[in-house]
């Protein structure tokens, strides 16, 4: 797009999309969808709200300003807007651009940004300083010191640091590529924190793929998907990231490569997207995303022997797999059937947890009342087991369970559809 | 800036300072509702009680400064715009469920309560609420309330009015009052009715009493394809010529289908001329007779296929493609005019090839949905604004649709409300004489003109009128008494 279309931004080249922006012909049908409209009830918090004011800083009607980062930041980019939309408006890609203009020239909060970025460019996406940075932290949330910590309250007044020892679950030995770098015809993406803090779940999913007759495997050389970047607005280092996914899976000759973190895998789908405007793997990148299948979407196409699980679940959407692949039916269909079960649904099972990426971290205020909403809903159902499809909501809910005051244990999908 | 720092102050001691906007970036929203007029407001207000609407109200009449209330900003004739700016007072905080009475069949709410959630709470009870228009997930009872709105499932029984037994509002002067009752039988001049589908020009409702049916037995939606949108109306007569009064009648015609299959994938065939959903609802014996009835209807004016949905899900999938069919038009232009005009069920295929006459003579292609049972038609020029003087020229084809409706018989507005967008073409159905009744109704509720104004009425001065809109009216011709 020239620079001269979007006079308003400071970043022409990663700009809003003007034909994006059109799109939108403010019917409102997104409001009630957003769950900042349902928290606030004001419509500068609503998808229509924050992509008006994109309109007005492209047309300069008004300067990109600490109030407008404001309402875009509050954005949880759960994309439960873009599922009710019906003029089909990419709300996620103009939020992930509009983001991009505040890292380009931040109205406020400029050093928050660069922290942000220093960490997702310098941990997030390299495995050793993850692996090196997490050790630690699996070691901590099964040591003793946890409970005495708790106990002792002393966790209520170390803000950040307490909310993330509310999320931490009790991590299992980490999952790394190297442990499974043979050939199959599925290869399963292991991410960057997924891989570190849910080996578990890896690992389960492994053994579910096995029992449905694919032969898995975690090609070597794979890294973080570039989700977070990407929505922080940080495209250019989402871009390494993803050329750097295409150059493993292609190498690994996988036909499908499948992904049971819902953020992962709607962020590979889109790499088509996401590189459009790169003539060297424009391409690959559409190709790879053609091949990219959520863990749930690959096993309702195959014949998965029924395993047993004893108790209530309340199955738990993640938006990116419901509202970002429009998937819902089969995570559902495949706890239905599993032997002793009974599926609890509970009341806004669809609406985001308020993990969100790092999106806890950074606006604990909206995140809490979202997961307060979710207590709410486990303390009026009781459910054993909560399950879900994604590391971020896992840890949210971790922390909604004790919240409720209930006894229950939160799984991914598949550790759920891996008891027997 | 009409509103002084006096004002400001006034409001945040009413409603408390976070519910007070008045930051620019904070008020850009605000200025549009789901139409083409946009105007900003100085501030906008979120009251939480019938209390501090009467305040907020008051306050504003006392610093002279135009209030218009808004529910979700839904609306699709300018209603909630703030059209000589002022504080634009919405009702986004007041969203409790008051009472759901299963014996009485009645539930009492506030009025930003979506439309969709009465017949979620109702749910359990095996009832519902009946006027379902098709933004009923975003829209406010409200701004139903205001616009007296209808939707698919009105035309077997009735719309918003007919629904809504009873309100406490504060009237423009702010008064707080109860029109209509409890019960279902009010009796003296039927002020309820006068309040219902003023367009938020008399006062805001602040709890309203609605009705709950119950859930039918038996429901079948019957989907109807056909080769042209002549052989779908000429069906639409037959069935009701044939006495079948059907929950819904609905027609899409080709542009939309495509639009709609394209964005919401509902398994509508793309390549139809237009299709007709009849749904039917009742005692199981009597439906299946309806049915046959229908689908005899249907074949008999040449029918290419006909689906019969009965599952809830297939059912949903069909209405979800209708529901979402006008917004699905973004996909295929930047923008659309979305009219709403009623014809004569007899005028019906006579207005629809003056429609397309029009809209081809101005270069607009039309996309056609109707309420075809109730001859409500919703013609969308679709159109691209970012194109100099488009905006104007698309008002004025608008206009000139809006003509030929009212000259076939029909009316200016079938749900959608006069607003801002008709009020100039009200003089086509009134006369002078009539226009001073209405005017005096709205100071009888102490609206003196500073009350969502230039809504509704034709209004000399200070509405800010654009050239464009001039335009449309000097095109569609002289304001003639039809």
């Amino acid at each position: 797009m020239a620079a001269s279309e979007t006079p308003g931004w400071p970043l022409a080249e990663d700009a809003p999309d003007t034909a994006d922006l059109a799109k939108c012909v403010h019917c409102g049908l997104c409001v009630n969808a957003c769950p900042t409209y349902a928290i606030t009830g004001l419509e500068v918090e609503s998808p229509r709200g924050r992509i008006h004011l994109a309109r007005a800083v492209a047309e300069e009607r008004i300067p990109l300003t600490e109030a407008v980062q404001g309402h875009w930041e509050l954005c949880l980019q759960c994309r439960a807007c873009e599922a009710v939309c019906p003029s089909g408006v990419p709300y996620g890609r103009i939020m992930e651009r509009a983001r991009a203009q505040l890292d380009a020239a931040p109205p406020s909060k400029g050093w928050e940004r660069r922290l942000r970025r220093f960490a997702l460019r310098n941990v997030i996406a390299r495995p050793r300083v993850l692996a090196a940075l997490l050790a630690p932290v699996r070691w901590f949330a099964r040591s003793p010191l946890r409970g005495l910590l708790r106990r002792s309250g002393v966790l209520r007044f170390t803000g950040p640091l307490g909310r993330l020892e509310a999320q931490l679950g009790r991590p299992g030995r980490p999952y790394r590529p190297r442990d499974n770098a043979g050939d199959g015809d599925v290869a399963l993406f292991t991410g960057c924190v997924m891989s570190e803090l849910f080996g578990d779940a890896h690992r389960a999913s492994m053994r579910v793929l096995e029992r449905s007759g694919a032969r898995a495997f975690a090609p070597r050389g794979q890294g973080c998907c570039g989700a977070l970047s990407a929505h922080d607005g940080d495209l250019a280092q989402a871009r390494r990231l993803a050329r750097a996914n295409i150059a493993t899976f292609e190498a690994s000759g996988a036909e499908t490569i499948v992904v049971n973190s819902a953020g992962c895998g709607a962020a590979m789908k889109e790499y088509g997207e996401l590189l459009a405007g790169d003539p060297d793997s424009a391409d690959r990148a559409e190709a790879m995303a053609a091949r990219v299948i959520d863990f749930s979407e690959y096993l309702a196409g195959r014949d998965l022997p029924a395993g047993r699980l004893e108790g209530r679940i309340a199955y738990q959407d993640a938006c990116h797999l419901a509202h970002a692949q429009g998937i819902s039916a089969e995570p559902r269909a495949l706890l239905g059937a599993l032997d002793g079960c009974e599926l609890v649904e509970t009341e806004g099972a669809d609406m985001c947890c308020g993990a969100a990426g790092i999106y806890s971290l950074i606006q604990p205020a909206m995140s809490g009342e979202l997961r307060a909403r979710k207590a709410a809903q486990f303390r009026e159902h009781k459910p054993d087991v909560i399950v879900t499809a994604n590391p971020g909501c896992q840890m949210q809910y971790e922390a909604a369970v004790r919240e409720a005051g209930i006894e229950a244990r939160v799984l991914h999908l598949a550790e759920a559809l891996d008891s027997e | 800036m009409t509103v002084s720092a006096g004002l400001l102050q006034a409001l945040r001691d009413v409603v408390g300072k976070e519910h007070v906007l008045h930051k620019p970036e904070d008020l850009l929203v605000y200025e549009l509702d789901g139409t083409i007029d946009r105007s900003l407001p100085d501030a906008v207000v979120f009251p939480g009680n019938t209390e501090e609407v009467q305040a907020v109200v008051r306050a504003c009449n006392g610093f002279d400064v135009p209030v218009t209330p808004r529910g979700a900003g839904t609306g699709l004739s300018g209603g909630a715009v703030p059209t000589r700016q002022g504080v634009v007072l919405a009702t986004a905080r007041m969203r409790r469920i008051l009472d759901v009475d299963p014996v009485e069949r009645t539930a009492t709410v506030e009025p930003g309560v979506p439309n969709i959630q009465l017949s979620e709470i109702a749910a359990e009870h095996g009832l519902f609420y009946a006027p379902d228009p098709s933004s009923q997930k975003a829209c406010t009872i409200g701004g139903n309330v205001a616009e007296n709105a209808g939707g698919p499932h009105c035309l077997a029984l009735g719309v918003t009015t007919n629904h809504v037994i009873g309100m406490e509002v504060v009237t423009a002067s702010g008064e707080v009052e109860w029109l209509g009752s409890h019960g279902p039988d009010p009796v003296g001049y039927d002020l309820r009715g006068v309040f219902i589908g003023s367009e938020g020009t008399l006062g805001i409702a602040t709890k309203v009493v609605v009705r709950l049916v119950p859930v039918p037995d038996t429901v079948v939606t019957l989907l109807a394809i056909f080769d042209d949108v002549e052989s779908a109306s000429e069906t639409v007569s037959a069935v009701i010529g044939a006495g079948l009064v059907p929950a819904a009648l609905e027609m899409m015609d080709r542009v939309t289908l495509q639009a709609a299959e394209a964005g919401l994938r509902c398994g509508y065939p793309p390549d139809a001329g237009a299709v007709l959903l009849i749904e039917l609802d009742g005692i199981e014996e009597v439906v299946r007779g309806q049915v046959t009835q229908a689908r005899a209807a249907c074949n008999e004016h040449g029918a290419t296929e006909i689906r019969t949905a009965t599952e809830p899900a297939e059912r949903e999938l069909l209405w979800k493609g209708r529901k979402g069919a006008i917004g699905a038009l973004g996909r295929i232009a930047p923008n659309y005019y979305l009219l709403d005009g009623v014809v004569p069920r007899s005028r019906l295929v006579e207005t629809m090839g003056e429609v397309a006459r029009i809209s081809e003579g101005y270069g607009f292609p039309v996309a056609n949905v109707f309420h075809a049972g109730d001859g409500n038609l919703h013609p969308c020029l679709l159109f691209d604004e970012r194109e100099p003087g488009t905006t104007a020229r698309v008002l004025e084809a608008g206009a000139a649709i809006m003509r030929v409706c009212v000259e076939a018989g029909g009316a200016l507005t079938g749900e959608h409300g006069v607003g801002f967008e008709k009020n100039r073409f009200m003089p086509w159905l009134y006369s002078e004489t009539d226009l001073e009744n209405m005017r005096r109704v709205r100071g009888v509720f102490g609206n003196e003109g500073a009350f969502n104004p230039c809504k509704v009425l034709p209004e000399g001065t200070g509405c800010g009128e654009m050239a464009h809109q001039q335009g449309a009216l000097a095109a569609a011709g002289p304001d003639a008494y039809v």
